[in-house]
């Protein structure tokens, strides 16, 4: 051991190695630097051989395969396409649609339009916020400026295109109709002696009513991320009201909200609302064959009361009417709750192929009247889907004049900001409504809530 | 005996041992045996990392901009709450995943039977195959007293719906139970492995001398699982600090009524991927890289981490 | 009794494998500290395996039985055969598509990182060079980094070779496993003797000859572990498969996963049609974590090492 002979530096480097991992680092830092910044000199915008045309800058055309993103439940209709256009290429992808907040499109987007290449030609959102980023990142194609014959969009149902529009322009194609309505069980209103109420005082009333006699039996439910848009929406509560593309004006401290908060305590009070969501096991385990009324979108039908999974009530008792009004307003106002959109990107090179892709999907009979599990936005297929349900026999009569009414009766005055009004109610008033305190003492925390999400988004919030 | 001088290519650090002649070749072989990963280190790490802190420190258009993403992203509203969710989240999660692996680990390895030793590990390990979506559905489940297996242990505490569960004060100890749940399996095979490593000679000579379990597992066991737990403090610091998966998950079980934008990293992901700003997600990504670096360089020369021996 | 690591002493008195067998002093069959760890252990196994035992469960039974029936009553195994039945039925047994791919990303990625990483794991641990701390803290502090601002630079990276679309784009990023270099670095360093590669440097072995002889058999749990280890990363990672992937039918099979879950109308009210039921979820979630546990099953076996065999002079 002794005779190990160590040859000594002359100067120590104190962590030599710590230097040297930092410099490395630093360096890359800086060669990426360099590369991001000669990088993003190019990022993607549309070569100017497209030139502008129908409103917007389009890239170079070309034929070739259609890329269109849909959720697994609208894949029948890229396929039906397919059928009915065998000489068409179709690429068919499957997404998540975008719901339950998952934002993958713009995720996606975001990335595309840093490489400059990757978007799809359409794109289905079961998202109903879509526009509000999508037409400031430039994804949509406005279709109302020569893409589309204004015909066509006339035949969307008056109303249905309001998620869609912006400043005057249509980036987007309606789905399916998603107002809401007053849902009831005929049958045991009959039984029960009980006359359907039309305004919100009367509708009180026989809640607190139906406390009394009947307990157990809810005449609606307040527990879901979605309810502000029935009740408050309805009441035309001015939580939401975008102005521009982002401004906001949010004021729920108003009487057009407070009315609507009290009489939502009441029932939930006196136990005839719940505040359990309608989709969870704790409802259908309590509330199965419980429910008297229910004030919820038109999609409400078939996934809650004709649903093995849902509240699977029997056929022929279940009805519609339409929503509540207060007395005193002018003209009827309901609510919406989602609605799906098509969109077209503004990138595709396949423009006429789109096109074709959109409308049939979105107004031809074989599938939106056939196959489409929600009542179409395009008139004509409304009235053909809303004949296929009256054969199936499961609703008490017929609903279509008074689904096809509501959707033109949703109230403007409640806008698609790009903050998700449902995960702000989920987050800022579910728990306090679990915990025991009523909507009413937390409105204020529901305005700091909207203004606060609001403006991380970027609005411009007026109160 | 070694007898070979050294040459004058070795470094200055003082060993415990005289270096050999392997010096000169164990340069060469050295670095070529860490060239492919190497590689892959610049290329999938380095990389992007240099270009997260580039973000971090450039505004959108490109020019440098001080610490103004860290100031504009630390006066976000949901920013102090995030910081305060994961302090809380932290302190539970390192405690009980430091108390509880080493405990089972050592437990597990002195049962008798080899057989039940594998099952139990396997069995513990189980969970760790269901990260992240798979096991949102579970956790409804779970979480619920109205279908939950452990419904009556819920009851128990007084809760009746599945909104009781998941109260804004619950989601700490839930969260931290969930990462557990997941994350403590694969720990418990690592310390169990590293326990096999520690020689029998030197735990035999301890019993024969009298010592107990307990102090076995005090004196020899632990001090020898030293860099393992080291690394498993550091990286469950880091993993922690970057909490996201389980509030993520239970964010989509309750449909956002709770665990939204809990942590900090949530935040970076809504300003990345809602907000297309990458530059505040960058922010607070390094700001949490800057303390993981702190706590594992605290630990890192305290426990003499990078040591070759 | 020395109670660092410093390098432990290697001469043995049995084989390797045969340490439980030693003479045990006899002691008293259910002594107070048999109790509490015997205890600790149940605790765990039910708070480990209950949920796993309910997901089981439900595959077996329709959706109303899983509202309605006791969470651990079995279902029937015609309720089992309909979920399959609607589980393949979905896109046309696609789930058999992300089960395939998965395995394709998980094996190449990990054979990578084994080939990349166990020998710089021994080169870090065993052999001194230039840069050996640099490589190690490097790799710690990149460990640590954050993976939400990885993904950005990672989708720009990736593009930039114009590997978006394809297999590479998700099994080179996976290929990169930090986490398992660092293992292999710990394991050698405190499992394996610098005295046993000292001999063999005598002897006149290259540096690769001494670990593809020496280091290589005696790291078979490492290997294991890393693999082991590795494979699950790159099976249950959902993020970088669903930023780099842009067809559905290259979905490993957790992606999918979140594709089903979209799609159960308790999560998704508009799902109609194309509805998931939770038990069909359920029997999804099992079956794509079927294989991890396959394979830990079959690395179980390496996994518990023998103690170093052999001795060096001394």
């Amino acid at each position: 051991m002794a005779l190990v002979i160590r040859a000594v530096r002359g100067r120590r480097h104190p962590r030599p190695s710590i230097t040297r991992a930092v410099l490395a680092i630093g360096v890359a830092a800086l060669l990426a630097g360099t590369v991001a910044a000669c990088g993003n000199g190019s990022s993607g915008n549309a070569s100017s051989s497209g030139g502008t045309k129908d409103g917007f800058t389009q890239a170079p055309q070309s034929s070739g395969t259609l890329t269109v993103w849909v959720d697994s439940t609208r894949v029948p209709a890229a396929q039906a396409y397919k059928k009915a256009h065998p000489d068409v290429k179709l690429n068919i992808v499957t997404y998540d649609g975008d719901a339950n907040g998952s934002n993958t499109l713009q995720t996606k987007v975001d990335l595309y339009d840093r490489t400059g290449s990757g978007w799809p030609d359409v794109v289905f959102s079961a998202e109903n916020n879509e526009i509000s980023w999508a037409v400031n990142a430039g994804f949509t194609a406005p279709l109302n400026e020569g893409l589309i014959p204004s015909s066509t969009l006339n035949n969307f149902a008056t109303g249905s295109l309001a998620p869609c529009t912006v400043n005057g322009k249509v980036y987007c194609l309606r789905n399916d109709l998603a107002a809401d309505v007053l849902w009831y069980n005929a049958t045991l209103m009959e039984q029960w002696g009980y006359q359907v109420p039309t305004t919100w005082p009367q509708y009180e009333q026989l809640g607190l009513e139906v406390a009394k006699q009947h307990p157990g039996y809810l005449v609606g439910n307040a527990g879901d991320t979605f309810t502000p848009e029935i009740y408050m929406w309805a009441s035309q509560c001015q939580a939401n009201q975008i102005t521009g593309l982002r401004a906001v004006t949010v004021n729920v401290t108003s009487p057009s909200c407070t009315r609507m908060a009290s009489l939502l305590d009441t029932l939930i009070k006196v136990g005839s609302m719940s505040k359990l969501s309608v989709f969870s096991t704790a409802f259908d385990k309590k509330e199965k064959g419980k429910v008297l009324m229910l004030p919820g979108p038109a999609w409400f039908g078939g996934a809650v009361f004709d649903s093995s999974s849902g509240l699977n009530t029997p056929k022929g008792q279940i009805t519609v009417a339409p929503m509540p009004q207060w007395p005193g307003s002018a003209t009827p106002s309901t609510g919406d709750v989602g609605g799906g959109l098509w969109l077209l990107s503004a990138h595709s090179t396949h423009l006429a192929e789109a096109v074709n892709f959109i409308t049939w999907v979105t107004g031809n009979n074989a599938y939106q009247a056939d196959l489409a599990p929600g009542l179409p936005a395009y008139v004509p297929a409304a009235a053909a889907w809303l004949a296929n349900q009256a054969k199936s026999g499961y609703y008490d009569g017929n609903i279509t004049s008074t689904l096809q009414q509501a959707a033109g009766q949703v109230w403007s005055g409640w806008g698609y900001g790009q903050f998700s009004q449902e995960a702000i109610w989920a987050s800022a008033i579910d728990p306090g409504l679990t915990a025991g305190k009523t909507i009413t003492s937390m409105l204020p925390a529901w305005q700091s809530s909207i203004t606060q999400h609001a403006q991380a988004d970027g609005y411009r919030v007026s109160q | 005996m070694n007898l070979a001088p050294v040459t004058g290519s070795a470094s200055t650090r003082p060993r415990r041992a005289p270096r050999p002649i392997r010096a000169v070749r164990g340069l060469k072989a050295g670095h070529a045996f860490v060239a492919g990963y190497v590689v892959l280190l610049a290329a999938f790490g380095i990389v992007p990392s240099a270009y997260g802190i580039y973000f971090a420190f450039t505004n959108s258009a490109n020019y440098f901009a001080g610490l103004s993403n860290f100031t504009a992203a630390a006066r976000d509203f949901r920013y102090l709450p995030a910081v305060g969710h994961v302090a809380g989240y932290l302190v539970i999660w390192l405690v009980a995943l430091v108390v509880f692996v080493t405990a089972l680990a050592l437990v597990l390895h002195q049962l008798p039977a080899r057989r039940i030793g594998r099952l139990v590990r396997f069995l513990y390990y189980i969970p760790g195959a269901l990260a992240g979506a798979a096991s949102v559905m579970v956790w409804l489940f779970m979480l619920d007293p109205t279908v939950s297996p452990a419904s009556s242990f819920l009851r128990l505490l007084g809760y009746g719906t599945f909104g009781q569960v998941i109260e804004p004060g619950h989601l700490a100890i839930l969260f931290a139970m969930i990462a557990f749940w997941t994350g403590a399996g694969g720990w418990i095979v690592v310390m169990y492995g590293a326990l096999n490593n520690i020689p029998l000679d030197v735990i035999d000579a301890a019993r024969i001398d009298g010592a107990g379990r307990w102090q076995i597992a005090r004196r020899i066991q632990i001090p020898m699982l030293r860099k393992w737990i080291v690394y498993m403090v550091i990286l469950a610091f880091a993993t922690g600090t970057q909490l996201f998966v389980e509030p993520q998950l239970i964010s989509e079980a309750s449909l956002g009524v709770a665990g939204r934008d809990y942590s900090l990293n949530q935040l970076s992901y809504d300003f990345a991927f809602q907000n297309n700003n990458v530059n505040y997600a960058a922010a607070i990504s390094v700001e949490l890289l800057v303390v993981s670096l702190v706590v594992a360089a605290v630990f890192v020369t305290r426990s003499r981490f990078f040591d070759a021996d | 009794m020395p109670t660092d690591t410093a390098a432990p002493t290697v001469t043995r008195l049995a084989p390797p494998g045969a340490g439980r067998s030693r003479p045990r002093r006899r002691r008293p069959a259910l002594a107070a500290g048999q109790i509490l760890p015997g205890l600790l252990l149940i605790v765990f196994l039910v708070f480990f395996v209950l949920p796993v035992i309910w997901l089981l469960l439900a595959a077996t039974k329709t959706d109303a039985q899983l509202v309605q029936d006791n969470p651990l009553s079995f279902g029937s195994w015609h309720a089992l055969r309909q979920n399959w039945d609607a589980l393949t039925g979905f896109q046309g047994d696609v789930i058999l598509l992300w089960l395939r791919n998965s395995a394709l990303y998980a094996f190449v990625a990990l054979a990578i990182t084994l080939v990349a990483g166990i020998p710089a794991g021994y080169a870090l641990a065993m052999t001194e060079f230039r840069g050996r701390r640099a490589l190690l803290v490097t790799t710690l502090v990149v460990m640590l980094m954050p993976t939400t601002t990885l993904v950005v630079p990672l989708f720009l990276e990736i593009n930039a070779v114009h590997l978006i679309g394809s297999l590479w784009s998700v099994v080179l990023p996976y290929s990169f496993y930090p986490f398992g270099v660092y293992l292999t670095y710990i394991y050698f360093s405190t499992a394996l003797p610098r005295d046993l590669l000292d001999a063999a440097r005598i002897d006149g072995c290259t540096e690769f000859e001494a670990f593809c002889r020496i280091a290589l058999p005696l790291a078979v749990p490492v290997i294991a572990l890393v693999g082991f280890f590795s494979f699950v990363a790159n099976w249950t990672n959902y993020f970088l498969p669903y930023v780099m992937l842009p067809e559905s039918n290259q979905y490993p099979v957790q992606v999918g996963l979140g594709l089903l879950l979209t799609d159960v109308p308790q999560f998704n009210p508009t799902a109609g049609t194309a509805a998931v039921l939770r038990p069909e979820l359920a029997l999804a979630t099992l079956v794509a974590i079927s294989p991890v546990l396959i394979v830990f099953l079959f690395a179980q076996r390496f996994l518990i090492s023998g103690l170093l065999a052999g001795a060096t002079k001394e």
